[in-house]
């Protein structure tokens, strides 16, 4: 809806009882304001009613037999314990259960295959690494504390 | 039986309309019969799936109009395309040029099928849009913007032959 008409949508919206309460308020007092657009509301609803009154020549009892005929059938092609059983493997069905049987057969598969794979470190020998490293660094935690002797005061 | 109970009652109180509905979309008795059948043994097999207090005319309009469409499917050979620009020839088109002359009978046959679907559950059903997007399948959003343009295109052929009849 613009500022001052309804859009036709919105009009077709409204007499569908699809706007909400606001809006509906809204568009039905611009209505008594705004000819145009109530001319476009009675255009719309002169269609509907077009429609209902089709609906209601057109409408028709149901052929005579035809209830029986249902009630019948729907008893005789009661389907047994078996088709009702078949009938679980519809493809609605059928889809979500081969991909489930899938993913466990791949599952199942791989971790029969996979061999334990020993990690090929040694630990040991990062720590006597970084120990000699420690300790062979001038400035670092492990290294001597720095003492000046009177050698170093002499030039 | 429980079973048949629910049946007899669902044939007594939506047996008409759900056949007025399988006629709208077919155009035929015979076919129209065959949808109301197959829509209610659907529903006596289903049965024990219906919630109570949802509304049962949008469930038998769904099976219908699943039926109506598989039905097309079946008849064209090919796979059913809902949004076909052009217009299908559909049996309600050769009922309403052959008995009806009124402008918006033949504005109503000029729509496509999913269109006229769409137009007589709003307005001659009064179905909410919700209800609507429940019976076709798709959203709200979807069931607004296809009232909006079959709405858009009845005004048109109504026009057109108000014209040409006065």
């Amino acid at each position: 809806m613009n500022e001052t008409h309804p859009s036709i949508e919105r009009i077709v919206d409204y007499l569908h009882g699809e706007v909400s309460p606001a809006e509906d308020a809204a568009i039905y007092a611009h209505f008594a304001t705004c000819p145009e657009c109530e001319g476009k509301r009675a255009e719309e609803v002169a269609i509907t009613d077009a429609l209902r009154a089709y609906a209601r020549a057109t409408e028709r009892e149901m052929p005579p037999g035809l209830a029986t005929r249902i009630r019948t059938t729907a008893v005789d092609r009661q389907p047994t314990a078996w088709q009702r059983v078949l009938l679980g493997f519809r493809p609605a069905m059928l889809v979500p259960v081969a991909a489930v049987a899938a993913l466990a057969i791949y599952v199942g598969y791989d971790s029969w295959h996979r061999t334990a794979i020993a990690t090929p470190i040694k630990a040991a020998d990062y720590v006597n690494n970084h120990a000699a490293m420690a300790a062979s660094a001038p400035f670092g935690d492990a290294a001597p504390p720095l003492t000046l002797t009177s050698d170093d005061a002499t030039p | 039986m429980e079973q048949q109970a629910f049946l007899e009652r669902a044939i007594e109180q939506y047996g008409k309309a759900t056949y007025n509905f399988a006629y709208r979309l077919t155009g035929n008795d015979a076919d129209a019969s065959d949808l109301t059948q197959e829509a209610f043994i659907r529903v006596f097999r289903a049965w024990e799936s219906f919630k109570p207090g949802t509304s049962f005319l949008s469930w038998i309009y769904r099976i219908v109009t699943n039926l109506h469409r598989d039905e097309l499917r079946r008849r064209k050979g090919r796979f059913y395309q809902e949004e076909i620009p052009e217009r299908a020839v559909a049996p309600i088109e050769e009922y309403v040029e052959a008995h009806l002359s009124e402008p918006v009978s033949k504005a109503l046959a000029g729509l496509t099928p999913e269109q006229r679907k769409i137009v007589l559950l709003a307005d001659v059903e009064g179905c909410s849009y919700q209800e609507i997007g429940q019976v076709v399948g798709c959203s709200v959003g979807t069931v607004r913007s296809r009232l909006h343009r079959a709405r858009g295109q009845l005004r048109k052929l109504v026009n057109r032959y108000t014209k040409s009849s006065s």
